[in-house]
């Protein structure tokens, strides 16, 4: 928490800028500002504020910019790595109530929005004039577009349609010293300048705060398609995977659960899966019908010829709903099991995704943990799943010694500690073996050039 | 995560506020916000599901005092609607939380005043019976229980008790004795746990056998003392009992033109026991159903709500209306009569041409009634 002489004044002055009903210093309205969705985190804020336009924001970034107070923006708060929990104190700036889409252009294929607006919905508008906005983290009923670029999410589109940066033409921000710049806009080649917009997608809220977002679209598909099947172990399911996209496909959807995650799913769904393989890989495709069935065949095949012991094709959209059940209840049927849920995101390559698998398996035997892993098959994100009981402080323990050394075997494995959570708090520790000194020099120098008083989510990436 | 950085959580004394297993089941994911009207409202964590459990856990573990006026303000915020339960991934029951915290905060002294007159008129079946003595609801002095009772309510055999008669004449073979008190809802959700338990308790004692509700509110805290078994919302039971449609009435309608009528969801019916396919089925043999986008939110009738707090409970019925304006329904049907209450009121204020019928007097024959005038 910040000095108390620092803070004299603070909610007066936060009120003189963004009205006095949207400035939150009430202990218990403070108390649920800080935590997110991160487990175990949690901070501690002085005071909530909730500004409407990209000039309160500047206010009062330039006030605690002068006083030296910690600044954490927060949208939903659906952050997995701690970015949003104010772990210093200092002033919670939410974004939730800048939650305008301003524009969907067909015609240009790209839609201006606040920071504040839900994924879905900004995905809902560009629906209802034929269009796809492609990233779709887990979260994005919640999460905000604002949060989604400042993390740069994922989701299950991302090996055929990429990641929210790929999404990001244009940013107007705020800097921390209260100046509003704006970065790239509505051209698909526009070279004049640093890529900032590139560089403050994932800078998790502590280069910048984002105040208002130009985003690609793409023309919806027509249809889509699901497939699934049973391999009898993750080595053969990782090298169908391989097969497919060695056959000139590129999937929608390649996403496997292990047999930890099976077996969790059907003691939870009672949906018929087959607790006997070793996992299970679902597939899908969009697009042209025609393309669809020719793909999903080709699929099917590669899965076959690689040792599958089972495949389906989804012959109706309510088959296909039923497919992808099966993945979408993996992380509650998981969160069920114990009351502390930890979900990682260590990513490897694709061809090594069996062997860190099995690893994962090999460490969580080792430090008698349960530990479920389901994920992206097709770009080598993997979601390795802690369950176990929070109040069994050597649980608790021996889950922090075998996420270590997933960490480092991802790293060896030319992956990374985080393919879309991002760094937060939880995983700085681990940011210079991944990158090394100089990496992590360069970036403490680019966040001092944003940040020279470091006010803005201090502590986390740059730091 | 970051089991990173973390020291194994230091874990206060609990003081027992809340059943330890509940309050633990939250990961704090946040899928519940956009699905919560107060947040909604608000845009507001504090006023959202994750936030008041956070709260919930502030108070468990003593980070917040019993007198904190932000604890006191949320518990009374919440509609209690449940509406972010189903879209719960870990299968947090908030709606026990929520009986949980009320009764720690409530019990005795501290209750919205508004409540106490209405919790006092249903706490004695005496009471509840006298309060329907002198309007003409299907309860009889001489219907003994029978395999399968119909629950009269308390302020529905007072403020509707056409909806008890309809479903009698829908279904005479329903016992419909007298002799039955409050199912206890109203005590549970207004910090009155045990007596709202008790109550229910006694209810089933009194209707052995089967329960047949026409109010969802009711049927789902019944059904949660008594079991889903014995107790089954109207509808529900209708739907399964393969009640005779007069499938003749219903092809002579067509010719003056099917009416379009819309659904207001029951809360607790939809978010607590699941029930949200059998009314729109029954509603699609006698009309054209018009799915409204906010059929299955909150109304703000909820249990007492709107009669303690009227203004946000205004606020939250305000999209429904709008809905029902632009849908240009001739009727809303509901299943509850606390929504029941709160759209009349709604409809009238708003002067808006649309009927507001319970489900059962709609199958009963409210159509040809409507179609008439």
């Amino acid at each position: 928490m910040a000095a108390t002489a620092t803070l004299t004044g603070l909610r007066a002055r936060l009120e003189e800028v963004v009205g006095r009903e949207h400035v939150r210093t009430d202990e218990g309205a403070l108390v649920t500002f800080s935590t997110d969705a991160t487990p175990l985190e949690r901070g501690h804020p002085d005071a909530v504020v909730f500004p409407a336009t990209a000039e309160e924001v500047a206010g009062v970034l330039r006030f605690a910019n002068e006083r030296g107070v910690p600044v954490v923006p927060r949208g939903s708060g659906t952050n997995l790595s701690a970015g949003t929990v104010p772990h210093r104190g200092g002033i919670v700036l939410v974004l939730t109530r800048m939650n305008r889409v301003k524009e969907v252009s067909d015609a240009e294929l790209v839609a201006v929005c606040e920071p504040g607006v839900r994924t879905s919905e900004l995905a809902q508008a560009a629906a209802a004039k034929g269009l796809l906005f492609p990233p779709d983290p887990g979260s994005q009923t919640t999460a905000t577009v604002g949060g989604n670029v400042a993390e740069c999410a994922g989701g299950l589109r991302a090996l055929k349609y990429g990641v929210t940066r790929d999404y990001v033409l244009g940013v107007q921000a705020v800097l921390p010293t209260g100046e509003i710049i704006r970065s790239g806009g509505r051209l698909v080649k526009d070279v004049a300048g640093y890529d900032l917009r590139r560089l403050l997608c994932g800078s998790e809220g502590t280069l910048a705060v984002m105040t208002e977002l130009t985003l690609r679209l793409v023309p919806a598909p027509e249809a889509s398609g699901y497939g699934m099947a049973y391999f009898p172990d993750l080595a053969s399911a990782a090298r169908a995977v391989s097969r497919v996209l060695a056959s000139g496909v590129l999937p929608v959807t390649l996403e496997f659960l292990d047999q930890v995650c099976i077996g969790a799913v059907e003691d939870y769904a009672q949906i018929g899966l087959d607790t006997s393989a070793g996992a299970l890989l679902i597939f899908g495709q969009d697009g042209n019908p025609v393309v669809i069935e020719r793909d999903l065949e080709r699929m099917a095949q590669a899965c076959t010829s690689e040792g599958a012991t089972s495949v389906r094709i989804a012959e109706s959209p309510e088959a296909a709903s039923e497919v992808l059940h099966a993945r979408r209840a993996a992380l509650p049927a998981l969160s069920r099991l114990e009351p502390l849920t930890l979900l990682e995101d260590a990513t490897v390559p694709r061809s090594r995704i069996a062997e860190m698998v099995d690893f994962i398996q090999e460490v969580a035997q080792r430090h008698q943990l349960k530990i479920g892993t389901f994920g992206h098959a097709g770009d080598g994100n993997l979601h390795p799943t802690a369950v176990l009981d929070s109040a069994d402080h050597g649980a608790v323990q021996r889950a922090r010694a075998a996420f270590d050394e997933i960490f480092a075997r991802a790293i060896e494995l030319d992956g990374t500690i985080t393919g879309e959570h991002g760094i937060g708090i939880a995983k700085l520790r681990y940011l210079e073996r991944q990158l090394g000194a100089d990496h992590t020099a360069l970036l403490r120098r680019i966040k001092a050039a944003f940040d020279p008083n470091g006010i803005l989510n201090p502590g986390k990436l740059g730091s | 995560m970051t089991v990173a950085d973390v020291a194994p959580e230091n874990t206060p004394e609990s003081r027992g506020v809340f059943t330890p297993e509940l309050l633990g089941r939250c990961i704090s994911c946040g899928f519940c916000l956009p699905a919560c009207p107060t947040y909604e409202l608000t845009g507001v964590e504090t006023s959202s599901p994750r936030g008041r459990i956070n709260l919930m856990r502030a108070l468990e573990t003593g980070v917040l005092p019993d007198n904190d006026p932000t604890v006191h303000e949320e518990a009374s915020f919440c509609l209690g609607c449940r509406a972010c339960e189903p879209v719960c991934p870990a299968g947090v029951h908030y709606g026990e939380l929520l009986e949980e915290w009320r009764d720690h905060l409530w019990n005795g002294r501290r209750r919205p005043w508004k409540v106490r007159p209405l919790l006092w008129a249903v706490d004695s079946p005496r009471r509840v019976r006298a309060m329907g003595i002198v309007r003409r609801h299907a309860g009889r002095a001489s219907d003994a229980p029978g395999p399968v009772n119909l629950m009269l309510g308390c302020f529905e055999r007072v403020l509707y008790p056409r909806v008890s008669r309809d479903a009698r004449k829908l279904a005479p073979e329903l016992a419909v004795p007298v002799a039955q008190g409050c199912c206890g809802a109203l005590h549970a959700h207004n910090g009155e746990l045990e007596r709202g338990n008790e109550l229910a308790k006694e209810l089933g004692e009194a209707l052995p056998g089967t329960i047949v509700t026409t109010s969802g509110g009711c049927g789902a805290h019944l059904a949660g003392v008594l079991g889903t078994e014995r107790v089954k919302e109207f509808s529900q039971w209708w739907l399964a009992h393969e009640g005779p449609v007069p499938e003749a009435t219903a092809a002579e309608r067509r010719v003056d033109g099917r009416l379009r009528i819309g659904l207001q969801d029951s809360c607790h019916l939809r978010n607590g026991l699941g029930i949200w396919h059998e009314p729109r089925e029954l509603i699609a043999r006698v009309g054209d159903y018009v799915e409204l986008p906010s059929a299955a939110a909150c109304c703000g009738a909820a249990g007492s709500y709107a009669v303690v707090r009227p203004e946000e409970s205004a606020r939250v019925l305000e999209p429904h209306l709008d809905e029902i304006a632009a849908a240009d329904l001739d009727v809303i049907a509901v299943v509850n009569a606390g929504c029941y209450r709160q759209l009349q009121q709604g409809v009238k204020r708003r002067k808006l041409r649309t009927r507001v019928v319970h489900i059962a007097e709609l199958l009963a024959g409210e159509n040809d009634r409507a179609a008439a005038t």
